[in-house]
């Protein structure tokens, strides 16, 4: 991935106070610490993870491996929005499969990747708890159910036309 | 302290009164957490402005509720104390909302729960909830969850001040212990128990943990009422860290809950306000804290070692135990973990006493369970009910059945680590132990509901695909086990399965039970074993027959109507044609697999409407109308494309029986070149078609001719031709035989004997009428006994001949397996018919001759293997039905002559191989009615097909049906505007049937037909592109 992300400068004041929020910071803490990283950088990267090494003393490969282990961590740069279709069990016997495909068919990507625009980063979630609404998506914070493989393609398009979602 | 209250405690009194006090007389309540999905928000806003507008903002308060229950109505909004709840309301609603029901105290009908009979204003009379016993979530959904002063003003908090003030620890863990209440999130310990390890493990502090990483997919009960009522499980927190003397508590909420983890927050910081967290609460010298952490996406996490490392901040890897918690569990203390729903029955159950609360539920589980419904069902939703309810009672009742007129196939319960419950055990009361029994575990109450378009074959795959992605990897036999079985199962829904699979997966699945370290994988084996147990023939049928069932699985599945058809009638294709009004290409394209092209324009079962995938936009495509517009449309005679019957062969194969089976056999036999002699009994060919279709539903002028059609291939028929024995054909030279004699004697009911004068045979009642034979004048009031299609086909010509008709049941109509349009014909014309009866003698007069049948009330009991409901007779409630002839029509066998000394099952059909039909004896064939019992035309057609290609291969051929043979343009997209919806053919007026054997159902006119295939999602051609796009991507 864009090795000119990683190579730019970083600003790690974001980091510092993390870990200051949390003094004295310790192992238990890593976990929000990441999360807390990631709403502020939008991914983990590298250069941001060595500084929570180096600020707190627990070792980089450590927090490298809670970091890969967890499925809502992401290790490089993320879309401007994020398109999460649950693949849970009402949803894939609603045909969720099918919206995939036909998602993932316009975007031009596969789960786990970012559109080469940065627009959009498509995942598939293990359930949202929102079986009710099956098949469903959800776009950032916005929650789009009872899709059909148009509907879901229909509400990409609005969302890179108008650069926000609309009316779920 | 007796007599003497705590500050503290007076002040909260104080508030609670305070806040009961405010309560206005009038609420609108709109859920505000699962409804946002559905713009519930956008439906408060517009509250607010109306309101206001209506100088009602002062007199209704608006509460954003959390969930009210009833998902699939979202947004859910009721009004109280009316009781009234609307459903799916938009924000142009609300004006009529305020308008109508706040200021003209009226319902708005449309917006409220449509049930059979019309709209149900009162949500207490539907039956959704009328059905529930909502006690965990009795305040969910009737509060508003950020607000504090409406938790206590509805009981908040009353149970810990009990606590705190009226008992020791050890009485609150006797009380949990005599409630019966086991945990909540699958495993079912004991709580009680739990607690007093907790309690007596040596170390400090104690640690209570709420587990609420609902990571289950097809769980959302903890969401709901951590996001619909958070104090229920900070003050069942409170009461269980009291009883086990915890210092420090944490709330582990998966990350995916964003709704959940605010509201248990602000909870939080609400119950710190008002000293009920923190050091001494309420004054009582108590303390306790709850901090939150948030998952951060691993479903093995809800394991507790695991979710205890993932505290800790490290990989959410389980470890072996023991240790357990109770004696080393965060940071090396003492931990007591419970699931959210455990934690928020405790106040219920210390409100209603152990011993009332124990009053709920089975022997061995008590109280009640919520479950998430959800998947193929009408109301998705929550739902609580007592332990020992049954799945008919959650999914039929409650849940409000299947959508789409599609049958229960299978409830999934406990998510990955569960399995599927068939339908026969729909009226298993359901607890801890006897799901267990069947194959599925609890769990944290998952429910989703599948029905004939899920594969089982595909669930077992989806799950293990989730197992082995969600496997942290720590123990070889959950990493590799799952991997292994997994790729096993993609094999088998790819259709390049081999047999020997099925056992390498059981014996996988075993040894990973076996010995994975942890819940995550001794369970993940579950739902293959679990559909190995109870759908071992779909695996069996993907292997065998490269055949899904359920028309699910992609890989062998091209278009889902085309898959379902058991003749393999491409239908997108000449759904295509008909678009184009190109008929007689569209009746080609049919009767390249199925011949019989004009009797399934009428009379088919049609299980491709079943499968189709427009379903899921709005209804069915019309297939089955589309067809018999393209037969209707194109001139006879019919005649095969030339290139169909180039090949010829010397071999010779003889027929037995000239219905649709025998033909059809005979026809694809051409197909392949060899010489098809078809030997029958009666005087006209057709089989059941013509001796047991009556005319109103298929002229004899149709059946004509697709008979005439199939001839003209070379076909030699013998008419009136009796074969003694296969054995005779094939002395005679003939190298295979097919049988396909039909069913056509009636089977015996006991108490009713055919003998005596006045009662009929239901098959011989329509083959006499239909040959002409006996066009007997019918006595003036018939009874009709049975529920399929033969009974209802009889009551319908003797209503034409001019009798009073009742049909005699033995079960609903739910259970009735005769056509749903047939029954309502017969119901339009005047037939009646008695449900949940039973014959059980006949009363003759003295002329000897029938007069009376003797019948018994029945009531439904428990499910038989299908899941159909078994009647039972209900004491004493015989009676006597009058009548002047009876005719019996509950099923049919192979008249005993013809058994031949072949192999037969026990209902008196030829036993044959499934996938060849070869009988036991070389080289005699068998298929349609006489294997399968009454099936329908397309069921025959298809067998017909089956062995023609099993003969072939029996005679050195390939045994493969040529291809596309002739048609030069297919898959092609359609263009122009489809119609707005699903066409109903014209009918003729019941008064215009009763006396006449005139055609029912019209022909759909050629316009509407046309925008009909429009209609058509084209799977096919989806499909197409998809493997295009494949074969294209490879090379990168």
């Amino acid at each position: 991935m864009p090795q000119a992300v990683a190579e730019k400068k970083l600003d790690l004041a974001p980091v510092a106070r993390i870990v200051a929020a949390r003094a004295p910071f310790t192992e238990g803490d890593a976990i929000s610490a990441l999360q807390d990283m990631q709403d502020a950088y939008g991914y983990l990267p590298r250069q941001a993870l060595d500084e929570l090494a180096r600020l707190t003393g627990i070792p980089v490969a450590k927090l490298y491996g809670v970091a890969t282990f967890y499925g809502q961590f992401f290790l490089q740069p993320h879309g401007k929005h994020t398109v999460r279709l649950c693949r849970g069990t009402a949803c894939h016997v609603r045909s969720a499969p099918k919206i995939l495909s036909a998602v993932s068919r316009h975007l031009g990507v596969g789960d786990g990747q970012t559109t080469e625009d940065m627009v959009f980063s498509l995942e598939t979630v293990a359930c949202l708890g929102t079986c009710f609404l099956s098949p469903v998506m959800l776009v950032d914070s916005q929650y789009f159910g009872q899709l059909t493989p148009d509907r879901a393609v229909k509400v990409l398009e609005t969302i890179r036309g108008a650069g926000r979602p609309e009316g779920g | 302290m007796p007599g003497t209250v705590a500050p503290e405690i007076a002040r909260l009194r104080k508030l609670r009164r305070e806040a009961q006090e405010r309560r206005p007389a009038r609420e609108v309540r709109i859920c505000a957490t699962g409804c946002r999905a559905l713009g519930a928000l956008e439906v408060h806003a517009a509250f607010e402005r109306e309101l206001a507008a209506a100088g009602l903002a002062e007199k209704v308060a608006l509460v954003k509720t959390g969930c009210q229950g009833i998902c699939a109505g979202a947004p859910v909004i009721s009004i109280e104390p009316d009781g009234i709840l609307y459903l799916s309301a938009t924000p142009a609603d609300v004006p009529e909302i305020v308008r109508t029901t706040l200021l003209g105290a009226q319902v708005v009908g449309r917006l409220c729960f449509q049930g059979p009979q019309g709209p149900i204003p009162k949500r207490s009379d539907v039956p959704f909830f009328a059905r529930q016993t909502r006690r965990v979530l009795d305040r969910c959904g009737r509060i508003d969850p950020a607000s504090i002063e409406q938790a206590l003003a509805a009981g908040a908090y009353e149970m810990l001040e009990k606590v705190l003030t009226e008992m020791t620890p050890e009485d609150v863990i006797g009380e949990i212990s005599a409630s019966g209440l086991r945990g909540r999130g699958g495993a079912g310990f004991p709580t009680g128990k739990k607690w007093a390890i907790t309690r007596a493990a040596a170390g400090s502090p104690k640690y209570l943990v709420c587990n609420g990483d609902e990571g289950d997919p097809g769980a959302f009960m903890d969401r709901a009422v951590l996001e619909g009522d958070p104090h229920s499980v900070l003050e069942g927190m409170l009461i269980a860290a009291y009883a086990i003397g915890a210092r420090h508590g944490c709330a582990y909420i998966r990350a995916e809950y964003p709704i959940a983890i605010e509201h248990i927050r602000l909870a939080i910081g609400q119950a710190a306000g008002l000293g009920l967290l923190g050091e001494n609460v309420l004054g009582t010298g108590f303390s306790f804290d709850v901090q939150i952490k948030a998952g951060a996406g691993a479903f093995v996490c809800g394991e507790e070692t695991a979710l205890m490392a993932s505290i800790e901040g490290r990989r959410g890897c389980p470890r072996p135990r023991p240790p357990f918690p109770a004696q080393s569990g965060l940071w090396g203390k003492p931990t007591c973990i419970n699931n959210v729903e455990t934690l928020a029955n405790l106040p219920a159950i210390l409100r209603a006493g152990a011993r009332e609360y124990a009053k709920l539920g089975t022997p061995t589980s008590k109280g009640t369970k919520i479950f998430a419904l959800a998947g193929k069902v009408n109301n998705t939703g929550l739902v609580e009910v007592p332990m020992g309810a049954t799945l008919r009672q959650i999914v039929h009742e409650i849940g409000g059945d299947i959508p789409k007129g599609r049958a229960f196939k299978a409830a999934q319960m406990g998510g990955p680590s569960g399995g599927c419950v068939p339908a026969r055990y729909l009226d298993l009361p359901i607890d801890y132990e006897s799901v267990k029994e069947v194959g599925a575990i609890m769990g944290s109450g998952g429910l989703i509901v599948l029905d004939e378009t899920t594969c089982m074959v595909d669930i077992a795959r989806y799950f293990m695909d989730f197992c082995a992605k969600e496997s942290c990897g720590k123990c070889p036999p959950c990493r590799i086990g799952t991997r292994r079985m997994l790729e096993i199962l993609d094999r088998i829904c790819a259709g390049k399965g081999r047999i020997e699979d099925i056992d390498k997966l059981e014996t996988l699945a075993l040894q990973v039970k076996k010995n994975a370290l942890c819940g995550l994988g001794q369970t993940a084996p579950n739902p293959v074993l679990s559909t190995l147990r109870h759908f071992r023939e779909e695996y069996i049928e993907h292997i065998m027959l490269g055949r899904c069932r359920a028309a699910a699985c992609s890989a062998l599945v091209e278009a889902p109507c085309q898959h379902a058809c058991p003749a393999g009638v491409d239908v997108p294709d000449y759904l295509a044609l008909a678009a184009e009004e190109r008929n007689a290409e569209a009746l080609t394209v049919v009767q390249m697999r199925n011949p019989f092209a004009s009797v399934c324009g009428r009379v088919c079962e049609r299980p491709c409407e079943l499968y189709c995938r427009r379903t899921d936009v709005d209804e069915p495509l019309a297939i089955r109308d589309i067809k018999r517009l393209a037969t209707d449309a194109v001139a006879a005679p019919w005649r095969p494309p030339e290139a169909w019957l180039e090949r010829q062969t010397s071999h010779r194969v003889a027929v037995v029986g000239a219905g649709p089976a025998g033909l059809s056999c005979a026809y694809f036999l051409r197909f392949f070149g060899h010489h098809a002699t078809v030997f029958e009994e009666m005087s006209s060919p057709g089989g059941m078609i013509l001796v047991g279709i009556p005319e109103y539903r298929l002229p004899a002028e149709r059946l004509k001719l697709d008979i005439d059609f199939i001839l003209s291939t070379g076909i030699e028929l013998k008419l009136g031709s009796k074969v003694r024995s296969p054995d005779d054909l094939l002395a005679a030279g003939y190298e295979a035989v097919f049988l396909a004699v039909g069913a056509h004697q009636g089977a015996p009911l006991r108490g009713i004997s055919t003998d005596t004068p006045g009662v009929l045979d239901g098959v011989k009642f329509l083959r006499d009428r239909r040959l002409g034979g006996a066009t007997q004048q019918l006595c003036r009031t018939v009874a009709i006994i049975g529920g399929g299609n033969v009974a209802v086909d009889a009551a319908r010509v003797a209503r034409r001949l001019g009798a009073d008709v009742t049909i005699v049941y033995r079960r609903s109509r739910a259970e009735m397996p005769a056509y749903p349009e047939e029954i309502e014909g017969a119901a339009e014309e005047g037939v009646r018919i008695e449900f949940l009866t039973q014959p059980v003698g006949l009363i003759t007069g003295a002329d000897g001759r029938v007069k009376a049948i003797k019948c018994a009330r029945m009531e439904l009991g428990s499910a038989d293997e299908s899941g159909r409901r078994q009647p039972v007779p209900v004491a004493g409630s015989e009676f006597d039905l009058p009548c002047e002839a009876v005719i019996s029509a509950v099923g049919q066998v192979v008249a005993a002559e013809s058994a031949w000394g072949l192999k037969l099952t026990d209902e008196g059909t030829y036993k044959v191989d499934p996938v060849t039909l070869a009988t036991g004896r070389q080289p005699v064939f068998a298929g349609g009615d006489c294997v399968r019992g009454p099936a329908s035309v397309i069921q025959a057609v298809a067998d017909g097909q089956r062995a023609a290609c099993a003969i072939d291969r029996l005679l050195g051929g390939s045994g493969e049906l040529p291809d596309h043979l002739s048609l030069s343009s297919r898959r092609f997209a359609v263009e122009g505007e489809p119609a707005p919806a699903r066409p109903r053919p014209p009918m003729t007026a019941p008064a215009a049937r009763a006396a006449s054997f005139g055609e029912v159902a019209g022909t759909l006119d050629r316009a509407v037909a046309v925008g009909e295939a429009r209609r058509c999602l084209r799977c096919d051609l989806e499909r197409a592109e998809e493997l295009k796009r494949r074969r294209g991507e490879r090379p990168r």
